[in-house]
């Protein structure tokens, strides 16, 4: 909202501040101020002019030669196309070097021959209105050579305030309002207004009816002799100043009615309106109405309508309707000043998308007894410009309302206790008698009583806190001395769930050389149906921000896979994982909420590996190491690895190529905590990871509640052998169907006791082993615990293998 | 045999003298003293030597033997010493040449500043929270004295879930006061930190969704001052130097007095970019419990007085790191998350 320090001073001296300083009192003390500027910093260069001479221009019919006094040592010559510039007249001279709104800079011109020094201005082209059918003749007394912003009182700076700083202070939305807190907040006086309704006649007031709560007061006021035309340039300076286009006196009135109180009002031709009166009535299905901007609105049950019988001629607090507005020609006004439901009003601009300076007031719920003040205001500043003006009736004052002002009782020790700042109960009262609340020494020690205004009642002050509010933001929030807390502390309970997050998050994030990603909870049907996840059940947005992305996550997979794309088109290797929070609806508690889980996702996907790589070069093989690290890392034991047996709810998994880890859970138990697999072959092309993409991809999931309901890691430190140990390197080629854990079963059987490891480095398969067969080649440690291990050893160890192997259908290839 | 001996000496001298590196220097030792070296060599012919000769073969022999190891220490030495001498004078040593790159992952910088505030938090402590995100409409809107009509409730700035219509994606992170309050008894010194959705068109300063840190502190005498006190320390640790604050009014419907609390920027003396020109940076929405927030949990607003903050990780986050986009942060770019 813009507020106009010229304008306020209409309610309020404010002499002896500068507007940056009434500007930060305003933020400090009632509502944050996003900036100020200066109106029309032009008419500082624009000077006043006296025509001392015209002209007409030899060369061209419809120019004038002026000769202009500017107060300088010479009159200017200046050429002017106006039909209305004559000697004698007071103008706007915008000099040589001047420049104009729009960037237009004056220059030196030769008009048909005629030289001109300047230009004599129109009302537009000094953006102070749409007139331009002639110059801006100035009052007769405008002192010539001064500028025309000191000469016709003009300079003023504009307050920016931020509305959503205002959604509670409905008292706020006009200068009268603003005026108010800084005459508070400077301790000054703040003008008298008169809102007193001038008499009437007595003819028969005009009939109103109300069908509708969403109406709670309706005041009409008939009111007769108007003359349409221009406003007075007092009314057009104010509402150029904050940021409103001048159009006719009555739309201007309107206008700055509702700029100055707050309470915004409309004001139809009486003429055009039927016999039988107002009605206020919600609209009918289907119903039609054209708006005075021209639209024709198609309007529902939850609209409501000012009605000429059963005609509408208004959308409620939004807008007028074209078929009653004020035209050239009116001379008898309905001035129709409401108070209509916050609620119904918003929801009716914003379904028609007409959101409007009248329903920004009204959606904050409007003072029910400023109607009556704010007809009376726009009379009264009529009758003061156009003193013909006459009401011919009393005003109809219909509607179901009570004035709002309350008395609330303040204890001076809580406004103490909250702000933790010493203030005494005279501070407290006299602070309050500032903000014009009514302030008595109730009968009770330390226990003010406050009567609290109308405008000031309802939603806004109605507790003690906020009265403590009002106190602490007029007397200052800077007198708060900035206190640490102290008491008992003790340490906050262990969160298990939040040091292991730090845990994954670090390790991943350090050696594995994984990336963390935040990715959205919201998916969007198309990626669950291209990952096959599309028959789960979601958490379904009712109104998500783009159709179909209505799904919230259950898994943080989905999202993760999406982003793979486009990193892979910029780099080779990409890792991404999160640890974050998903949702199961079919798992919902007896209040409907869904099952909320914890997990880590992970993605890892890489351009394949040369098929002479080695065995374990995959990002699958990849990924389960570092799923098995960080296992270890974060205190379990090493997982039991299982082929997985497919779920639906995995549907991104390969179907053989997947591994589900299991932990002890500390009962005796095993739980499942994670799952890494291959991608499903079918996915690498719909998620663009074909052709010159072509990725090899692993992914794992996590489940964090499950591992905090595993058991830590059982033994600890193991004892550095003391005796060297002996190392062997074996190969097995065996049939392609024995499994890796079988072979390394028989060579721990064979070192009875002695193999410290057993690590799997080849694996061979080609026509020196054999069709369906392969070699696997193990590094193999033997070390015992008493003594150093001798040649013979080995040996036995190796004579022990070659039977074993030989058990199991193959050879010992090497030693 | 003495001249062999005295040739030998002469020869090896020489040698090792002449030897260019350690290596050639264990092969000269190794073939002047070795077991199969000329020494040896000379040794081992003694027996066949006439007895008169034997004593003096064998002391020369011995003698030489001594020197040469000793001459062979000295050499090896020196060489030593040159050695050190060339890696220290290091004359292909090109300082323009790069590093190699240490190969690492990254910490999302959303996480890295999270971090940072939970620890000053529970280093004054406080308990870390974290609070659904599909959140019942009671919690989110109602127990906080948002009523029903309330402009924030409408469809157009909160997600709501289907079905009823009493789940919502959280709005801000302060349901999560109510349900501390409803679980135990004062006092509490809670801070929560997480998710938070509304819907916003996305531009470089809004998404729709985004992180928020919300406190909740009640106790038997806890003020506005306290309440500014703690800000003050948070913003302190996170700045690295103590900030002016001020606070002004601001309005949430489930605090009474509510307030703003902006920092002096950190950036400048007299307004930049970050601040908008104007010094101030707006950090924070705060405020003292609303007395029926308390009411709501059956929290005795006599007894008890209480204040709650929230402010945004993101914004924060990006004035920290320098970041001009909030849109990064969900992208999932490695081009963005390298570079934390």
């Amino acid at each position: 909202m813009l507020i106009s320090t010229r304008w306020l001073s209409r309610h309020v001296d404010l002499g002896g501040l500068a507007p940056e300083e009434i500007a930060e009192s305003l933020t400090l003390s009632t509502a944050e101020v996003e900036g100020t500027s200066t109106f029309a910093p032009h008419l500082d260069q624009v000077r006043v002019g006296f025509v001392q001479a015209r002209e007409p221009h030899p060369d061209a019919d419809k120019l004038s030669i002026c000769t202009v006094d500017v107060g300088g040592a010479e009159p200017l010559q200046i050429v002017c196309g106006a039909p209305n510039v004559d000697a004698g007249q007071k103008v706007a001279v915008a000099e040589v070097g001047c420049v104009l709104p729009g960037d237009f800079k004056i220059k030196k011109a030769k008009i048909r021959g005629a030289a001109s020094a300047g230009m004599i201005c129109s009302v537009r082209e000094l953006d102070l209105g749409d007139e331009h059918d002639g110059i801006w003749v100035l009052d007769a007394d405008a002192p010539v050579g001064v500028g025309v912003a000191e000469a016709l009182d003009l300079r003023d700076t504009v307050i920016e305030i931020d509305n959503k700083s205002l959604t509670h202070r409905p008292d706020l939305w006009g200068h009268r309002g603003i005026a108010g807190e800084l005459a508070a907040i400077h301790d000054r006086e703040l003008l008298p207004l008169d809102l007193s309704l001038p008499p009437t006649g007595d003819g028969r007031p005009v009939a109103v009816r109300i069908e509708s709560e969403a109406c709670s007061r309706y005041v009409a006021l008939a009111v007769d002799g108007v003359r349409q035309g221009p406003s007075p340039d007092w009314l057009r300076m104010l509402l150029l100043a904050v940021g409103q286009r001048p159009l006719d006196l009555l739309v201007d009135l309107s206008n700055f009615v509702m700029l100055d109180l707050g309470q915004p009002n409309h004001l139809f031709d009486r003429g055009r309106l039927a016999g039988e009166g107002i009605v206020v009535r919600m609209a009918r299905p289907g119903e039609r109405t054209t708006t005075l901007d021209g639209e024709e609105r198609a309007l529902g049950e939850e609209d409501l309508l000012i009605c000429s019988g059963d005609e509408p001629v208004a959308l409620a607090g939004i807008m007028g309707g074209e078929g009653s507005k004020v035209l050239d020609g009116t001379t008898e006004l309905l001035l129709e000043v409401a108070r209509f439901d916050p609620v119904t009003v918003r929801r009716s601009a914003i379904r028609l998308g007409l959101r409007s300076d009248a329903s920004a007031r009204f959606e904050k719920g409007l003072d029910p007894a400023l109607p009556m003040e704010a007809a009376a205001h726009l009379v009264r500043t009529l009758s003061s410009i156009q003193p013909q003006v006459s009401l011919p009736s009393p005003p109809t004052d219909e509607g179901s309302w009570s004035d709002q002002a309350c008395e609330v009782e303040l204890r001076a020790e809580r406004v103490r206790r909250l702000l933790g700042l010493d203030l005494s109960d005279e501070e407290i009262a006299g602070g309050l008698r500032r903000l014009q609340f009514g302030v008595s020494t109730g009968a009770r020690e330390g226990v003010l009583r406050v009567a609290v205004p109308s405008r000031r009642a309802g939603k806004d002050v109605a507790l003690e806190e906020d009265l403590v509010e009002e106190v602490g933001r007029i007397v200052g929030y800077e007198r708060i001395p900035v206190r640490s807390l102290t008491g008992e502390i003790a340490p906050p309970p262990y969160d298990g769930r939040r040091e292991l997050t730090r845990v994954i998050q670090d390790r991943l994030s350090g050696g594995a050389r994984f990336h963390e990603v935040l990715s959205y909870s919201f998916l969007s049907d198309e990626l669950l149906a291209t990952l096959g996840l599309d028959e789960l059940p979601h958490v379904r947005l009712a109104n998500p921000v783009c159709e179909g992305e209505h799904n919230v996550r259950r898994s943080l997979v989905p999202g993760l896979l999406a982003m793979v794309e486009q990193n892979r088109r910029r780099r080779e290797d990409v890792r991404l994982f999160e640890v974050g929070e998903a949702y199961l609806p079919e798992h919902e508690n007896e209040r409907g909420e869904p099952r909320e889980v914890h997990e880590v996702g992970l993605v890892w996907a890489c351009v394949p590996s040369g098929a002479d790589a080695r065995f374990d070069a995959g990002c699958f093989c990849g990924l389960q190491g570092v799923v098995e690290d960080l296992l270890a890392f974060a205190g379990y034991d090493a997982p039991t690895w299982e082929a997985w047996a497919g779920e639906r709810s995995k549907a991104w998994a390969h179907p053989r190529r997947a591994l589900r880890a299991s932990l002890p859970d500390g009962d005796g138990g095993q739980r499942e905590v994670g799952l890494v697999a291959a991608l499903e072959p079918g996915l690498h092309r719909s998620l663009g990871l074909a052709d010159e993409l072509a990725s090899d991809v692993a992914v794992a999931r996590l489940d964090l509640d499950g591992l905090l309901a595993c058991a830590p890691r059982t033994g600890g430190y193991r004892p550095i052998p003391r005796y060297p140990a002996t190392k062997l390197d074996v190969a097995l080629a065996l049939d392609a169907t024995v499994g890796v854990d079988a072979c390394v079963a028989a060579i721990e059987r064979c070192g009875k006791g002695l193999v410290a490891s057993c690590e799997l480095f080849d694996v061979f398969c080609g026509e020196s082993v054999g069709a369906g067969r392969r070699s696997l080649a193990f590094h193999v440690l033997l070390a015992s615990p008493e003594r150093t291990l001798g040649e013979a050893d080995g040996r036995k160890f190796l004579r022990r293998l070659e039977r074993a192997a030989a058990d199991l259908g193959g050879e010992l290839r090497s030693e | 045999m003495e001249e062999r001996i005295g040739q030998l000496g002469t020869e090896a001298r020489g040698r090792i003298e002449g030897a260019a590196d350690a290596e050639a220097l264990k092969t000269i030792e190794r073939e002047l003293l070795g077991k199969q070296g000329v020494l040896a060599e000379v040794l081992a012919s003694i027996p066949g030597l006439e007895p008169a000769e034997r004593p003096l073969v064998g002391r020369l022999a011995n003698e030489l033997k001594c020197e040469l190891l000793g001459s062979l220490a000295a050499r090896r030495e020196a060489l030593d010493q040159e050695r050190l001498a060339t890696d220290r004078a290091c004359d292909d040593f090109d300082p323009t040449l790069p590093a190699r790159r240490a190969v690492r992952g990254s910490l999302h910088p959303i996480t890295r500043v999270r971090r940072k505030v939970e620890d000053v938090f529970t280093s004054m402590g406080y308990s870390i929270l974290e609070g659904p995100q599909v959140e019942l409409d009671y919690y989110n809107f109602q127990a906080l004295n948002i009523p029903a009509d309330h402009p924030a409730r409408e469809m157009q700035d909160t997600f709501y879930c289907t079905g009823g219509g009493n789940l919502v994606m959280r709005t801000h992170t302060s349901p999560v006061q109510v349900r501390t309050m409803e679980r135990a008894e004062p006092p509490y010194r809670v801070v929560s930190v997480g998710r938070v959705f509304r819907k916003e068109e996305q531009d470089a300063t809004h998404d729709h969704t985004f992180h928020q840190v919300e406190g909740l502190v009640v106790g038997e005498d806890v003020t506005a001052g306290h309440l500014i006190g703690t800000l003050r320390a948070l913003l302190a640790r996170l700045f690295g130097r103590e900030l002016d604050t001020r606070l002004r009014p601001g309005y949430f419907p489930f605090v009474e007095p509510g307030f703003e609390l902006d920092v002096r920027c950190p950036f400048c003396e007299d307004g930049c970019r970050v601040c908008s020109r104007t010094t101030w940076i707006e950090f924070c929405g705060l405020g003292m419990v609303h007395p029926r927030v308390f009411a709501a949990s059956d929290v005795d607003a006599e007894r008890y007085t209480g204040f709650a903050f929230g402010f945004g990780l993101d914004r924060l986050t990006m004035m920290l790191l320098g970041i001009d986009d909030v849109r990064h942060f969900m992208a999932g770019d490695l081009r963005f998350l390298e570079q934390f």
